[in-house]
């Protein structure tokens, strides 16, 4: 993992929540195109990709359980940082490999059906 | 005054122990048509004391409310322990007089109701069959008497009380002649009702402990909300929210602080849930979006995230929603 190698030694706190959302985007999200963007002011790395079979670019910032943000965290740094995208999505990892992802946005989102 | 302009009294906020109530019904239906204000009914309905499904007036509002209701100069904080003056001997007698009236009224419409049914004023039938079965009743009673008598007489004399009374009652047509109306003295019952506004009381002076900014009322001391940095967290909120069209509701059912309803609540489901953060750098936990995220997924809401910025006095929203796959 040539790509993730050097952000994990940049930032050794987020290397594990990184590590594991790229392996379960690839493998078990099946994500095509993905990427990783590094986002300093969050002080770890981002992913961007597409879901199977889609075309749009979605974001996605990786984090602990166990990590504290705030709202500031997302609105200054995340979404600007990654150029005001419609929504981000944090990648939330725990201890035992689960990872859960939730949509943040600005704004009103529309509830589901 | 300028009478070609029309602008409605502002309405009456009655403040008791630092909550705000409506006691006037006409003002709860403006707060909602209106100014999009629900509030809480919290009276018991004395018809119907016995359930809290359905309740009446007043109408409890939130102090998120009020503030947008003072501030938008729509409402006034009514000192209400103090509003209620003591009333003088005038004034007293006054309503002594008018509650004497009210209960004769009330007894000369009974003793009316009762005469059109075929009533008499002691509960007994005045149709003809039943004087008549009465007469029938009172002669056989009689004649049963004199026969004891006679019996009696050549026995026990102390029986004669007794028969004095059944004798005395022997005349058919004194009878009914005895059924005087009684409308004199208390022997009927009456209703004495309690009003439920004080504004028909004449010592209730409402406007003289009325008032109409938030620093007036917070330096009366009847009015404290917003007193620190939470406090003006939420009234912030509360107000970003109502700016933008929307009803809120009490948020406690669905685990956030406010429900948003897109139109009135009678008719439309809430469809999102807001919770407020008093400021940016407020530390927001992973755990709580999971928790809010999937609630409001389950739910058919989505979860907003509510930020107040003190210094820059803004608010700032963020969605959470589930993101499907994962």
């Amino acid at each position: 993992f040539p790509a993730l190698a050097s952000l994990a030694k940049t930032y050794p706190q987020a290397a594990s929540s990184v590590f594991a959302t790229y392996n379960d985007l690839l493998h078990a999200q099946r994500w095509e195109d993905l990427t990783v963007i590094d986002l300093p002011e969050c002080k770890r790395g981002a992913l961007r990709g597409c879901r199977p079979n889609t075309k749009d670019n979605l974001f996605v910032v990786p984090c602990s359980m166990s990590e504290t943000l705030s709202t500031s965290w997302y609105v200054t740094h995340a979404l600007k940082a990654l150029d005001e995208p419609d929504g981000i999505y944090l990648a939330i990892s725990t201890e035992d490999s689960s990872i859960v992802y939730y949509r943040i946005s600005r704004g009103f989102a529309k509830p589901p059906l | 005054m300028d009478s070609s302009s029309s602008t409605p009294d502002k309405i009456r906020l009655s403040v008791s122990n630092h909550q705000a109530h409506v006691w006037n019904v006409p003002d709860i239906a403006r707060l909602r048509s209106e100014h999009r204000i629900c509030g809480l009914l919290g009276g018991t309905l004395p018809h119907l004391a016995q359930q809290n499904v359905f309740l009446g007036v007043p109408l409890i509002l939130m102090p998120e409310e009020v503030v947008l209701l003072v501030q938008n100069e729509v409402a006034v904080l009514v000192d209400d322990a103090n509003a209620h003056d003591t009333p003088g001997p005038e004034e007293k007698q006054l309503w002594e007089d008018q509650r004497a009236t009210m209960i004769q009224k009330q007894l000369v419409q009974k003793a009316k109701a009762k005469e059109d049914e075929g009533i008499s004023p002691n509960n007994k039938s005045t149709s003809e069959a039943a004087i008549r079965k009465r007469q029938e009743r009172e002669l056989k009673k009689a004649a049963a008497a004199a026969a004891q008598k006679a019996k009696q007489e050549s026995g026990d004399a102390d029986l004669s009380v007794f028969n004095t009374e059944a004798t005395s009652s022997g005349d058919p047509a004194v009878e009914s002649g005895r059924e005087t109306p009684s409308s004199k003295g208390p022997s009927q019952p009456y209703a004495i009702t309690i009003p439920t506004s004080s504004n028909s009381v004449s010592w209730y002076h409402s406007d003289a402990h009325a008032f109409s900014t938030l620093d007036a009322a917070r330096e009366s001391g009847i009015w404290l909300y917003p007193s620190n940095e939470e406090e003006r967290a939420r009234c912030g909120v509360f107000r970003a929210l109502w700016e933008k069209d929307y009803y809120l509701g009490n948020g406690i059912k669905f685990g956030g602080e406010y429900l948003v309803y897109p139109g009135d609540p009678l008719r439309y489901h809430s469809h999102f849930v807001a919770t407020v953060h008093i400021s940016p750098e407020n530390p927001l936990r992973p755990m709580e979006i999971v928790a809010h995220g999937r609630l409001g997924t389950a739910t058919k809401k989505a979860h907003l995230i509510c930020t107040w910025d003190d210094k820059t006095s803004s608010v700032d929203i963020l969605s959470i929603e589930w993101s499907g796959f994962g």
